[in-house]
């Protein structure tokens, strides 16, 4: 048997997310992910990972890039005074996107806008495909 | 996030009601709705009588000829209501947009502070 751990390999996630469902059968409609929702989008030129992270600054979150991974963290503070309903997630939060392609981490750019973060990963030039043409002797 | 964000992929944007907080302090009450993706052209709040509606739709423009790898979020249609009561002052009720938070900040009403009755002893 052949297992693929392909790129954005994602199955211990997929697995917690199983088992919640089987606690939690009733809940009609959607379920709780991991904070916070991702997008991972793959172009011809670059990765981009989204983030909807309501709430928090550019400065608030910090992101790390390994060979392999972007780890994306940070911590919402909840306001100050008396609370009669509260839905919001507070609290440290922390998110782990394998990227099993090389990317020029130079070229990163982060951006954050309407609470709603993105990351875009160049692919680094040699990873794209290159057409090599052929000349007949 | 709100459990409910999860979207459809095709049809129409469902309708969620956003994450909310409502919080007293000394000046007032203040209303904190997570409404990421939301520009502000596109977001409506109206006041009727004791009812405040909020409706907003997100444009988040995924998967424009891109690879799809993780979706855990979609357009949606924020819509909330809420019933204001008579210790709120709506004439001065101030809506701010930022970082996909809209907060909604109700003053208190001033002649509304409960008074103390001082009872005599006859």
């Amino acid at each position: 048997m052949v297992i693929d751990f392909g790129s954005f390999y994602d199955f211990p996630h997929l697995l917690d997310r199983m088992m919640g469902e089987m606690s939690q059968p009733y809940t009609a409609g959607g379920r709780q992910v991991a904070f916070p929702p991702l997008y991972i989008g793959e172009s011809e030129a670059a990765v981009v990972v989204r983030a909807l992270i309501p709430g928090a600054d550019l400065a608030d979150v910090e992101l790390t890039l390994t060979d392999k991974t972007l780890v994306l963290k940070g911590e919402l503070k909840p306001a100050k005074g008396k609370y009669y309903r509260q839905e919001r997630p507070t609290g440290p939060f922390q998110r782990v996107v394998r990227i099993n392609m090389p990317v020029s981490a130079e070229k990163v750019r982060a951006t954050m806008r309407d609470g709603v973060l993105e990351v875009l990963l160049p692919k680094a030039t040699a990873e794209r495909p290159q057409t090599i043409h052929i000349e007949s002797r | 996030m709100h459990q409910n964000q999860m979207p459809d992929r095709c049809g129409m944007a469902p309708r969620i009601r956003p994450a909310a907080d409502f919080v007293e302090r000394e000046d007032g009450f203040h209303l904190y709705l997570d409404m990421p993706g939301v520009r502000r052209e596109d977001l409506v709040v109206h006041i009727e009588d004791d009812e405040l509606t909020i409706n907003a739709r997100t444009s988040h423009q995924l998967c424009n000829g891109e690879r799809v790898h993780a979706m855990e979020f979609g357009d949606v249609e924020y819509s909330a209501q809420f019933a204001l009561t008579d210790t709120m002052d709506k004439s001065r009720i101030a809506a701010q947009l930022a970082n996909g938070v809209l907060v909604i900040f109700i003053p208190r009403r001033e002649e509304q502070v409960p008074r103390r009755i001082t009872i005599e002893v006859l």
